[in-house]
Order: structure tokens, then C-alpha cells, then sequence
């Protein structure tokens, strides 16, 4: 990279938060992706402020750098990994928090993990009731950016549900603020659909591709105190799908459910059973584990009866193991990562979202494709907002084993193409999900056209947006 | 408009379905937006569906003939008003319902209204919980483009929330699909934040000015069987406010809360009060009307029990009368429009969104310039989701009156400048905005931006989008 | 009628502040399935529904926009079916304005408008029928029925001239109860046509005759079997002219009250499925809803099933405030729309109670090829009796 940029951008955010230094550099070109080839940038950036952001992107489109902006560092589908030679911009020295406590909401800066910003608001008895599964080092910010869900997306949907605005840093450098708060005047962040367009939307989800997000304000709630933990097995796959559906349309408030096919939920506490206390269980061939969860104990009490009742009319059992979903909700922000990787595998990710009558399709693709690869994996979808579940198929390969790393991302490439085709849908627009496909092209051309308008030296995370 | 132009018109849509006459222009050049300058286009085309509203923007995009789209007509501040010699394209004929009841979805087409949809959904005991007040005559489509708001709002927030995908032809003709249906073997729409940025959101609130909403797919929920229905009354602002927010962090069902100030609320019990059948009484400060709904009885006494003891916790008392909220309830898809037109007199409204918290602001400012200009108003607002108030004053003029109606129009303007000073912020980016929001300028730079890239030649509703 | 007041006028049509649910309202609450047939049944721009038909109203008379046959036209197409008046928010009659502004606008051109005014001026029937052929049922009957009595049975252009099964139906009910009555020698027109479609002078002039002529038979009471006639003859003369008129009832309300002194012994009618058409000017105008209900439901083996919307919300046959005359293609059409409502009820039979309504159907009905049966009330209930 050339020096005087470099000069340039220890100007801007002093000597000692920038960094060309091979080894750092190395450590930037691999994120939390496992499966993706590792691309050296040239220099490394860790502004502390928005203001030494938009310095930052004013210079990278002069000198038409690629940027890619990374907080957690913690994506699974190579979100962040850079361009060679080019310039990363690590943004978790913005770790302000601002609570807004009448309004409901926090202001916090893209630097401030789920698990900060958790024990922040405890103290105040409030959450941000929607947890990425890597909770512990992803970003508030990167997740908007990725647009994620967790546990709490039974109830709450994903992320971009609860974002009120956002302080955005645009590819020319200038700052843009959307929701309520682009009122200089306004108390704080109470109202995402402010001035018009939904702005904010755009930039959920946008990868990086159409500016920096430097602050995100999201929606606050009481934090529930009131929780149940149970299983709940059917026969059919359609009964378990039903059963959810069911759920929420008669307002049971789950934060947490997943389904668990028989087979793939042995597998699973094969792994982590014992340390969660699971007893051994005779598990039916579907299994729903539930977290229901409310704030006042009556509502709670009148949803368990709900529940069971819904699962007797769908001919369905209260299997009693409540140590499944316990461990699920109580250990949220660490239970997700360690069953990743406790069993020693590498694997690569296919987020996507299923229908809500059509879990039982992503399952059936997902062994279509392990036994025509001969591959390990496992997968589970958990209830999103109500109207979809959100999956997250893990396709193992062994990492010093190069052929079984080039056939899982043969597998990974082929699933996603025969997901697509059963109706899934990414929320993360990777470019495996919809090249070729004719029927997106008008609107992969419309994003296209964003693109090149916002960032017309096309320097933010080139590439990205299902190839854009 | 150029004969030759409208026979092109005519081969798209037929003869029968273009219109040229005096008088039928007559009738577009307003809507009811009050105060507002009529404007006559130069014709009328009324499409039949999204393929025919793709060859009308080709042939005005050709001629670079400013476009108005038009569906309902009932929009309040002048979002329809067309450009002299401009086309109009009215969207009623676009009528279809499709019911995804598995999904709990549905999917309308641009000329569906409120009242159509809500007897169809009703059949199949399901509601989309939102309606604006002007349900009989708005469509869905048409609020979405705007992002109203309404009876149902205080739970369910703005429409924009309702949202699980959109049809939209693009200024250039493209016809694209946003949400899970962009994938065209999902089963339907049942997840809005799918293949990256939310590009559904950038649509809402656009006022027609980024492209034509054919069709919108919306979230449906099981129609609600309970509801509880009172009146509280506060002797200090704060009070009232607190209450409010106190309601949403216990998670009390309120899917209608209105917050009256008591001269405001004197004016329409005189107005509505007889046919309301209400007595004559002193009101308070403040008066909360709030209905409570619920799918489950337990759960709605539970509520219920839980807002009049919250109600006394703050230092208020529960007044006991159920009509006035039943009827704003029961009544909601005609009940607004008659108090608004029922004294007889014209107004112009100022739409916008208060921080329960400051809404006493907005009181504050109104009559402020009430005073000043020596006219009558009101106002009122009810909670809008997480944490907001949309207020809607209403400032009175006599129509026969050009002086009186010129006053109110000044008055407005001045409204609207002491409101954004306030912290207020409009949803609707209308025209009046212009000029009127220090601080906003990047932001209003940014959407202009986005303009251009999607409509280069500037057809679409140019000048709407706060003089976009 | 005395002169109007243009700046009222004005002031009463700014009531409308262009809300539009006068369009297409569906509010299922109030029994509201869609309001102007006129939009439904055309290419529906604005001009079609009552919102813009006031706007152009209003341009016409402020000269925003000129007075020529063709922006007029709006005007005139319109049922004043009242549906609009119904759903309105606002403290106005949208369906009675419209008439007041087709009077003060009736300096344009209007051929239909004028022809019908012609005729009932000059042969006292809007049909331009020889008048002395009014009283050829009563001949073909064989009764013997005077021209004064207590009881006149003031039968109507559309019944003696054109449908006249309703007029020997509704006369051999009144025979069948014992029922002294008369029917006049030379009866006027009652001139409801001209009133809606703003002739108002020479609806003044021909209600005049009218009453002299009513008067001359020495009757106590007025029968009629059409619903113009009675919404015409009860409502439009005193409110408008200022004129007394001796009590007048639809034959719907006599027959009900015959009904109750039990003066009609019924028959079962075999098991027949019926649906009831409210007419404008029985119902929204009258707010006459139940009795013909009740006589339908009154006669053993007939089974009423109503049709969507019905009674204050029920859409208009079409033929109404001129619209027959002005655009027969379109009233039919709307006829015909309405007719596959009817067939939706899985009704045979159409029961109405207005000869206009029934003209109108039977129209709609071969437009649609329907094999649906479109009676009068009367024709039914003279079926059932014994």
C-alpha cells in the first residue's frame, strides 16, 4: 500500500491504530468464516470515532481503496474478509453506549458487543431481547449489518426488528443519520420510520456495501423475568411446524424455539448433552424445544396451559426434559458457540430462512446433499417473528484435510441452489444464493444500480452483495 | 398532453381506461388533501396491471412526463396533487386477494382498501391489526406508500411493520419483487428482511417517488375477541405520559391509545358525544382512551386489571366510561372521519410523530400558534409501536374564505418549523417539510441521491419527497 | 320552489371535503359492500362516484370549468341512489344536492332531460303512451272500479302504461280485501323524473295538477304501488312546493295493514325461494325496509333469503334520477350487476316493489342471460291469495 496513504491515515487516527505489520495483517485476512480463503489486506485501521471514519472512506474513494469494515469479526459466511491489498477498518474502539431510558431505546456505538451492552442494560432491568449466537464478540452494529436473529427472534424476529436508526458514514465520507434522530432536535431514538423512505432499511443487511454503520439505535424492553422450559415431540414434521405457527398466532410469547429432527438432536447431545443434564431420553421423531418467557408470572402461567393444550390438539406429547431449552436460553450467548465447535470439526455455514409450513424441506435438502457428498453436518431451525425459521446448517470438514474442505464447499455451493429452489430464502445476499438465477436479475440489477450510485468508485466491500 | 402521447397511452390500457376530458381531469387534480392548489394533469390512465403500468413509465419516461400514482385518493397532505400537464396513474383496477393462511399472510393488489380486505380476512377469523382512519376509502398500497397509521398502531406500530414484501415497477419499467416471494419458488411472503439490504423498506413512506407499488404482502394475525374499554384521567402531563409508558414496558395489550387534552377533548364530545352516547362531564387534564384486545380472555383481564392499577400508580384514576374508546374502537373504519368532518369545517392536517414523553410539545406549539393566528384546531395523538405519539392537529379554515384558508396555510408553514424544533419528525416527507428541517441536510442530500439513481429523469411524483 | 341561494349551495357542497368513501366501501360492520354502481359499471374514473360529481359541480358553477354538454354529463349520470348519502361522514345529502345542482345547471343541453319533461307536459306520462289508454287493465280485469271514492289507487305511469300485472294485481289484492277504491279517468304523471332531473318549474307546475286532480276525486287516501310515486307524492310536494296532500301509502304499507286486520286469507305457495330488491326511493328514501319483508314472509311455503348488501346499504337497480333515459346501456348494465347478486342468494325469484325497479331488472336479467324471475310484491302476494 502505497506509504502516503498510509501517512494519510495515521494522520487521521494517530500511528498506533494503524498497522501493515505482515502479522497483523494476517490475522485481518481470515474472519470467524472457516471454508474461505484468506485474502491479505494492505493496512489496518482502528478509528475511534465517526469522524475519523468518514476522514477515513473521504481518503479510501479518493485513492479508490477498497474498505472493508469489520467490528466483531465474528460472520460466518466471509462478510469480512478484505480485498488484497486493501484497507480494513476495525470499528470496536466505538464503544459508547447512550440509554435512552423514556424512550425505550439505546444508542450504542459499532464497537459494543451483545454481551456489553447486555450486562449494561441489566442493570437497569432491560434487554435487547434478540441474541446473535456468537453474542460474546459480535457487534450490535455487525449484526445489523448481517442482519442476524437469535434466540429471542421466537418473539422479536430478527435484528432489523428492534433497529430505530442508524448513524451511517456514506462511501464520499458523509455522515447521514436516519430514524428520529435525524432531528438534530429530537430526545433520542423513539421511531425507525421517520423522513420518509425507510433508510434505515437499506442499510440493514447492506454488508457493508453502502457506507459504514457507526451507531445503531435499537428498541429496549423490560427484561422478562418469568420463563419455562419444555420439550415437546411429535410424529410428523408437520405437526411440530404446526405447532409453532400455532403458538404464535395465539399470541404464546416463545422467545426461543427450535425444531430438532430425532436423529439430528441425538447427534447433538451426543455432544453437549451431558454438560447440559440432559437426562437420556427416548426422543420422539421431532422435537420442539421451547423457552416461553413473559414478564408478568400470570401471563406466563396462561401461556404454558396454551401450549400444552395447542400440543394436544396436534396429537403431539409434552416430552418434560426442560434442560434442553433451559441450557439453550439461560446459556444463550455461549451454548450456541461451544456446541460449534466441541466436536473438533470445521465446517461452513448456509443461513437461510425457511417458511413456517416448510422446515421439514431444508432438513430433507440438507441429508440429500450430506449423503450424496458423503459428508458430516447437522442442522436446526429456530422460530423467527412467527412466519419463518431461521437455519443454520453446519457442513463439517476436517481442516488439515484440503479434498474434504473442496468437496464441502462443492456441497455448500450445490445446497444452496436446491435450497433456493424449495422456497428458502438468504437474508445475507451472498452470491452462491441467486447467480444464475433469471427470475433476480431485475432485482439484482436494481441493487446494482444502488450500488453504483451510492458508492461509484465502488470501494466498500466490492463484491459483496451477491457479487455487486 | 400531445395527442400522439395519449394514443400511446391508449394502446397500453385501452381506450375506455385513458381519460383526456375537462372534467375527469378535474376530478385528479385533487384529492383530499384540503388546502391544497388543485392541479390539472394532462391525462388519466387507469392500468389493470403491473405489465400495463410498465409500458405507461416506459412511454412517460420516453416523453419525460411527470407521473402521479393515485390509488385511494384520501391521502391528507397533498401526496397526489399531479404536475400541470402530467399523467396520473390511478392503480383501483388492481384488485386481487390472495390469502396465505399457512404462512399468516396475504397478498393484495394496489387498488385493494382496508374495508375490502378486512370482510375477506374476517371470513377466516384473521385481521391485519392496522387500518388508517380513512380504511373505507385508503388502500392498502396506498398506505404503505405513505406509512400510515392508526387504530391498531399503539401494539402493532406503523404499517410499515406489517410489511413482508412489495411488487414495485421501477421507474425504468423493471418489475421487481422485494421480501421471501423475490425467490419465485417461496410458497409466499413470510419473511420481509430476505436477499440483503431491505430494499422493501426504502419503498415504504416513498410516496410513489421511487416507483409504483403494484402489490403488498402483509403480515395477517388471528383477529383479536376480547377487549377491554376505558377512559383514565391525569391532572399533569407527566402523568398521562408516564402512564403510557408504563402500559408498553408491562406489556399491557393497548391496540388503541389515544391521549386527549382536556379542552381537546370537550370540542369532541361536543362534537361526537351525543351520538357517542356520552354525558356531559368535566373532563381532566389528560384523558387516556385506550382499548385493551387480546386473543385470550385470561390474558386480557390480566391486562385490564394491570392498566387500572397502573393507572393509579401513576396518580391517575380510571373514569369508567367504555363508549367513548368502544366506539373509537368498533367504529374505527368511519368514526374518524366523521369527527373530522362532521363541524363542517376545511382543515389542513400536519401529520407527525411525538415521543410519548414530549408529546405535550406538540399541545404546546399548537395552540401556541393557534393563539397567534386567531383560528380554531385541535389536536390529538395516539401511540404508534415502541415508543412514539402520532399526532394529527387539524387546523380549521372556512373554504369560502380565501383570506381565512391563506392564514391557515402560513400558519401551517410556521407549524411545521416550531414542531421539527421540537423533536417532532414527520413519517410523510410531504412538500411542506422543505426548508423547514435544520440539520437534515445530508440526509435529504442522500435521499436525493437515491432519486436520481432510481428515476434519473425525474418522473416519479418529482418535488413530493420533501421537494425531492 | 324558491330560489336558490348559489352561495349555500356552494357552502353545502364544500361540506364534501373529498374523502372518497362514497367510492367503494366495504365496512362489513354496517353492511357496506361497495356504494356507487356507477363506478362499478363504468370505466370508473372520478367523475363516475359522488366525490367527483361534486367537484365538477362545483367547477360548473364557479366556471373553472365551462358549461357544455360533455363536462355536464357527470352529472346526470348518476342513479341519485342515495347510497353515497349513507355512508357519508358529512352533515350533507349528497343524492338531494345533486338534484338542486341539475336544476340550477338546467340551462345545458340534455336531450333525454328535455324529452321526458315534453311528454309529461303534453300526454302526462314520461312515455309519450297515448293517455287515454290508462285505464285499459282495469277493462281487461272486469272490475268495475269508479273514479272517486275514499280510496284512490293512484297507479302510476310505469305500472298503468308498461307493467300493468302490477296495477291488476295490486287492484285485485285491494278487491280481494273488500277494498273500495278508485282509479282516476286522466291520471297526471306525479313528476318524480322531472324533479331529479332538475325540470323543477315544470314539476312544480305539473304537482299542482296533480294535487287538483287528486282532489277531484275525493280521496281521503292515496294507494300507490311505485316507489317514485310515493317518495314523489308523501315526501317531494310538501318539502319542495309546500303542498298538503292527503294521506299516501305504498300499497307494502296497506297491504301489511290488510295483512294485520286479516283481510287476505293466503295459500301456500309451493316452497319457493325468493330474494327481495329494496328500491331507492322505497328504502334509503322512505325507510320502508320491513314491511314488504313482512308480506313476503307472511305467505305460507315462500322462504326470503336476503341478497349482499341489502336494505340502507342495497345497490340501486340502476334505473333511477334519470339514468334510464340518459344512458340506458348503463343502467342495464348495472341491472345486470346487480341481478348477479341476486343469483348468488340462489333465489329464483326477485321480489321488488317499484314497476321502475322491475323494468330495469328484467332488463339486466336478459343482458345476463339470467333465468332469475323479477316480480312485484304484489304479484306474489296475488298469488297467494285464495
Amino acid at each position: 500500500m502505497d506509504p502516503s496513504f498510509v501517512q494519510a491515515l495515521v494522520d487521521i487516527v494517530g500511528e498506533e491504530f494503524v498497522s501493515t505489520r505482515a502479522d497483523v495483517l494476517l490475522t485481518y485476512s481470515v474472519s470467524a468464516s472457516i471454508g474461505y480463503d484468506r485474502v491479505v489486506p494492505g493496512t489496518v485501521v482502528r478509528p475511534a470515532s465517526t469522524e475519523e471514519v468518514s476522514q477515513i472512506l473521504k481518503l479510501a474513494n479518493k485513492h479508490k481503496i477498497p474498505v472493508t469494515p469489520r467490528s466483531g469479526g465474528s460472520s460466518l459466511q466471509g462478510e469480512v474478509i478484505p480485498q488484497e491489498d486493501g484497507l480494513v477498518i476495525d470499528l470496536l474502539r466505538l464503544d459508547s453506549v447512550q440509554l435512552f431510558k423514556d424512550l425505550r431505546s439505546v444508542r450504542v456505538g459499532a464497537g459494543v458487543t451483545f454481551g456489553v451492552l447486555d450486562k449494561y442494560l441489566n442493570q437497569h432491568k432491560l434487554w435487547v431481547p434478540v441474541y446473535p449466537d456468537s453474542s460474546l464478540v459480535c457487534t450490535v452494529a455487525g449484526n445489523v449489518a448481517v442482519n442476524g436473529a437469535g434466540p429471542g427472534s421466537g418473539v422479536q424476529g430478527c435484528i432489523a426488528e428492534l433497529v430505530l436508526g442508524l448513524e451511517v458514514v456514506l462511501p464520499n465520507g458523509e455522515v447521514i443519520q436516519t430514524g428520529t434522530e435525524a432531528n438534530p432536535n429530537a430526545p433520542g431514538p423513539f421511531l425507525r420510520y421517520a423522513f420518509g423512505p425507510d433508510i434505515t432499511g437499506l442499510l440493514i443487511g447492506s454488508l457493508g456495501a453502502f457506507g459504514i454503520i457507526t451507531a445503531v439505535s435499537i428498541k429496549t424492553f423490560k427484561r422478562m423475568e418469568h420463563f419455562y422450559y419444555q420439550s415437546y415431540g411429535f410424529d410428523t414434521a408437520e405437526g411440530a411446524e404446526r405447532f409453532l405457527s400455532e403458538l404464535r398466532h395465539n399470541d404464546v410469547s416463545i422467545p426461543m424455539a427450535a425444531i430438532y429432527e430425532g436423529r439430528i438432536l441425538e447427534f447433538f447431545l451426543d455432544m453437549i448433552g451431558e454438560e447440559y443434564g440432559i437426562p437420556q431420553t427416548e426422543w420422539p421423531p421431532f422435537t420442539v424445544s421451547a423457552t416461553i418467557g413473559r414478564i408478568r408470572k400470570d401471563q406466563l402461567d396462561s401461556d404454558i396451559k396454551m401450549a400444552e393444550s395447542i400440543c394436544m390438539e396436534l396429537d403431539g406429547r409434552v416430552v418434560g426434559v426442560p434442560e434442553l431449552p433451559q441450557g439453550e436460553w439461560e446459556d444463550r450467548m455461549w451454548t450456541f458457540v461451544r456446541s460449534s465447535y466441541v466436536h473438533g470439526w470445521w465446517w461452513m455455514m448456509l443461513y437461510h430462512h425457511q417458511a413456517p409450513t416448510n422446515w421439514h424441506r431444508s432438513v430433507e435438502e440438507i441429508w440429500n446433499v450430506m449423503d450424496k457428498y458423503g459428508i458430516l453436518g447437522q442442522t436446526a431451525g429456530f422460530l423467527t417473528g412467527g412466519r419463518s425459521y431461521n437455519f443454520y446448517p453446519q457442513l463439517y470438514f476436517d481442516p488439515v484435510d484440503r479434498e474434504e474442505e473442496e468437496k464441502v464447499r462443492e456441497a455448500h455451493r450445490e445446497l444452496s441452489q436446491r435450497l433456493f429452489k424449495t422456497g428458502a430464502v438468504p437474508f445475507k445476499l451472498a452470491r452462491y444464493w441467486v447467480e444464475d438465477v433469471e427470475e433476480m436479475k431485475p432485482y439484482l440489477q436494481f441493487i446494482k444500480n444502488l450500488k453504483q450510485n451510492i458508492d461509484p468508485n465502488g470501494i466498500m466491500n466490492p463484491g459483496i452483495l451477491g457479487g455487486i | 398532453m400531445k395527442p400522439s402521447i395519449v394514443n400511446e397511452l391508449a394502446q397500453v390500457v385501452g381506450e375506455k381506461f385513458v381519460s383526456t376530458r375537462e372534467d375527469v381531469l378535474h376530478t385528479y387534480a385533487s384529492s383530499a388533501s384540503m388546502a391544497k392548489n388543485p392541479v390539472r394533469p394532462g391525462a388519466v390512465v387507469r392500468p389493470s396491471d403491473a405489465d400495463e403500468i410498465a409500458a405507461l413509465l416506459k412511454i412517460a419516461n420516453k416523453h419525460q412526463i411527470p407521473v402521479t400514482i393515485r390509488s385511494g385518493g384520501t391521502s391528507l397532505q397533498g401526496e397526489v396533487i399531479p404536475k400541470p400537464d402530467g399523467l396520473v396513474i390511478e392503480l383501483m383496477r388492481l384488485n386481487g386477494i390472495q390469502l396465505f393462511e399457512d404462512l399468516r399472510s396475504v397478498r393484495v393488489g394496489a387498488g385493494v382498501t382496508y374495508g375490502e380486505l378486512d370482510k375477506f380476512l374476517s371470513k377466516h377469523g384473521l385481521w391485519l391489526p392496522i387500518s388508517p382512519e380513512s380504511a373505507l376509502g385508503c388502500t392498502v398500497a396506498g398506505n404503505v406508500a405513505v406509512n400510515g397509521a392508526g387504530p391498531g398502531s399503539s401494539l402493532f406500530g406503523c404499517t410499515g411493520e406489517m410489511v413482508l414484501g412489495l411488487e414495485i415497477v421501477l421507474p425504468n419499467s423493471e418489475k421487481i419483487q422485494t421480501g421471501s416471494e423475490a425467490n419465485p419458488y417461496a410458497p409466499g411472503p413470510f419473511l420481509r428482511y430476505a436477499f440483503g439490504p431491505d430494499i422493501t423498506g426504502l419503498f415504504i413512506g416513498s410516496l410513489g417517488s421511487l416507483g409504483v407499488i403494484t402489490s403488498v404482502s402483509m403480515k395477517v394475525f388471528k383477529r383479536m375477541e376480547f377487549f377491554d374499554y376505558n377512559m383514565y384521567g391525569f391532572d399533569s402531563y407527566q402523568q398521562a405520559e408516564k402512564f403510557l409508558m408504563e402500559l408498553k414496558d408491562n406489556d399491557v395489550n393497548a391496540v388503541f391509545t389515544s391521549l386527549y387534552e382536556g379542552p381537546v377533548l370537550e370540542f369532541f364530545m361536543e362534537m361526537m358525544g351525543d351520538e357517542y352516547g356520552i354525558p356531559p362531564m368535566e373532563w381532566p387534564y389528560r384523558t387516556v382512551s385506550m382499548t385493551i384486545g387480546r386473543v385470550r380472555e385470561d390474558m386480557l383481564k390480566s391486562d385490564a386489571k394491570l392498566a387500572r392499577n397502573l393507572c393509579e400508580q401513576t396518580g391517575g384514576r380510571v373514569i369508567g366510561i367504555e363508549q367513548f374508546p368502544k366506539n373509537e374502537w368498533e367504529g374505527r373504519f368511519w368514526t374518524f372521519v366523521r369527527a373530522c368532518y362532521v363541524h363542517g369545517w376545511h382543515w389542513r392536517t400536519l401529520y407527525h410523530h411525538q415521543t410519548p414523553t414530549n408529546s405535550h410539545r406538540s399541545v404546546e406549539e399548537i395552540t401556541k400558534v393557534m393563539d397567534k393566528y386567531g383560528f380554531l384546531g385541535h389536536t390529538a395523538g395516539f401511540v404508534t409501536g415502541h415508543a412514539s405519539t402520532n399526532m394529527y392537529p387539524h387546523l380549521y379554515f372556512d373554504p369560502v374564505d380565501p383570506e381565512d384558508e391563506a392564514k391557515i396555510v402560513e400558519a401551517h408553514d410556521e407549524l411545521a418549523s416550531t414542531l421539527f424544533k421540537t423533536g417532532a419528525v414527520p413519517f410523510k416527507l410531504a412538500p411542506f417539510w422543505k426548508g423547514r428541517m435544520e440539520g437534515t441536510e445530508k440526509y435529504m442530500e442522500f435521499l436525493s441521491q437515491l432519486k436520481r439513481a432510481i428515476d434519473p429523469n425525474n418522473i416519479m411524483n418529482p418535488g413530493v419527497l420533501g421537494g425531492i | 320552489m324558491t330560489e336558490i341561494d348559489l352561495d349555500d349551495l356552494r357552502e353545502e357542497l364544500l361540506q364534501c371535503r373529498r374523502c372518497g368513501i362514497c367510492r367503494n366501501s366495504v365496512y362489513e360492520a354496517k353492511g357496506f359492500d361497495g356504494i356507487c354502481p356507477i363506478w362499478r359499471n363504468t370505466s370508473g374514473f372520478e367523475t363516475s362516484f359522488m366525490r367527483g360529481k361534486i367537484q365538477v359541480a362545483l367547477a360548473l358553477l364557479d366556471g373553472t370549468l365551462e358549461r357544455t354538454a360533455e363536462n355536464a354529463e357527470s352529472l346526470y349520470q348518476c342513479a341519485l341512489c342515495g347510497n353515497c348519502t349513507q355512508i357519508c361522514a358529512a352533515e350533507f345529502h349528497p343524492a338531494h344536492i345533486m338534484e338542486t345542482v341539475r336544476y340550477v345547471l338546467n340551462e345545458l343541453p340534455n336531450e333525454s332531460r328535455d324529452k321526458i319533461a315534453e311528454s309529461i307536459k303534453s300526454v302526462d306520462n314520461p312515455y309519450n303512451e297515448d293517455p287515454s289508454s290508462r285505464r285499459v287493465w282495469l277493462e281487461e280485469l272486469g272490475l268495475n272500479v269508479p273514479t272517486s271514492s275514499e280510496i284512490l289507487y293512484f297507479v302510476g305511469c310505469t305500472s298503468g302504461l308498461r307493467i300493468q300485472n302490477i296495477a291488476k294485481n295490486t287492484a285485485l289484492i285491494l278487491n280481494a280485501a273488500k277494498t273500495d277504491f278508485a282509479v282516476m279517468e286522466n291520471e297526471p304523471c306525479c313528476g318524480s323524473v322531472m324533479m331529479r332531473t332538475g325540470r323543477m318549474e315544470e314539476a312544480r307546475e305539473n304537482a299542482e295538477k296533480v294535487v287538483d286532480a287528486i282532489k277531484a276525486t275525493g280521496a281521503k287516501k292515496v294507494i300507490v304501488s311505485c316507489a317514485g310515486c310515493l317518495k314523489t307524492l308523501r315526501k317531494d310536494y310538501s318539502e319542495k312546493f309546500g303542498i298538503e296532500m292527503p294521506e299516501i301509502l305504498h300499497i307494502v304499507e296497506y297491504s301489511k295493514e290488510l295483512l294485520a286486520e286479516n283481510k287476505l286469507k293466503l295459500k301456500s305457495l309451493d316452497n319457493i325461494k325468493v330474494t327481495y330488491h329494496d328500491p331507492c326511493h322505497l328504502g334509503r328514501e322512505m325507510e320502508i325496509y320491513e314491511e314488504p319483508r313482512e308480506i313476503i314472509q307472511a305467505i305460507p311455503g315462500v322462504n326470503l333469503v336476503e341478497v349482499n348488501p341489502n336494505r340502507n346499504t342495497a345497490i340501486c337497480c340502476g334505473a333511477g334520477g334519470g339514468l334510464r333515459s340518459y344512458d340506458s346501456d348503463l343502467s342495464r348494465k348495472i341491472a345486470a350487476d346487480r341481478m348477479k347478486a341476486f343469483e348468488e342468494t340462489g333465489a329464483k325469484t326477485v321480489v321488488s316493489a317499484c314497476p321502475f325497479c322491475e323494468t330495469n331488472l328484467i332488463a339486466g336479467s336478459k343482458l345476463l342471460d339470467s333465468d332469475i324471475e323479477v316480480v312485484d310484491v304484489v304479484d306474489l302476494l296475488r298469488r297467494a291469495i285464495e
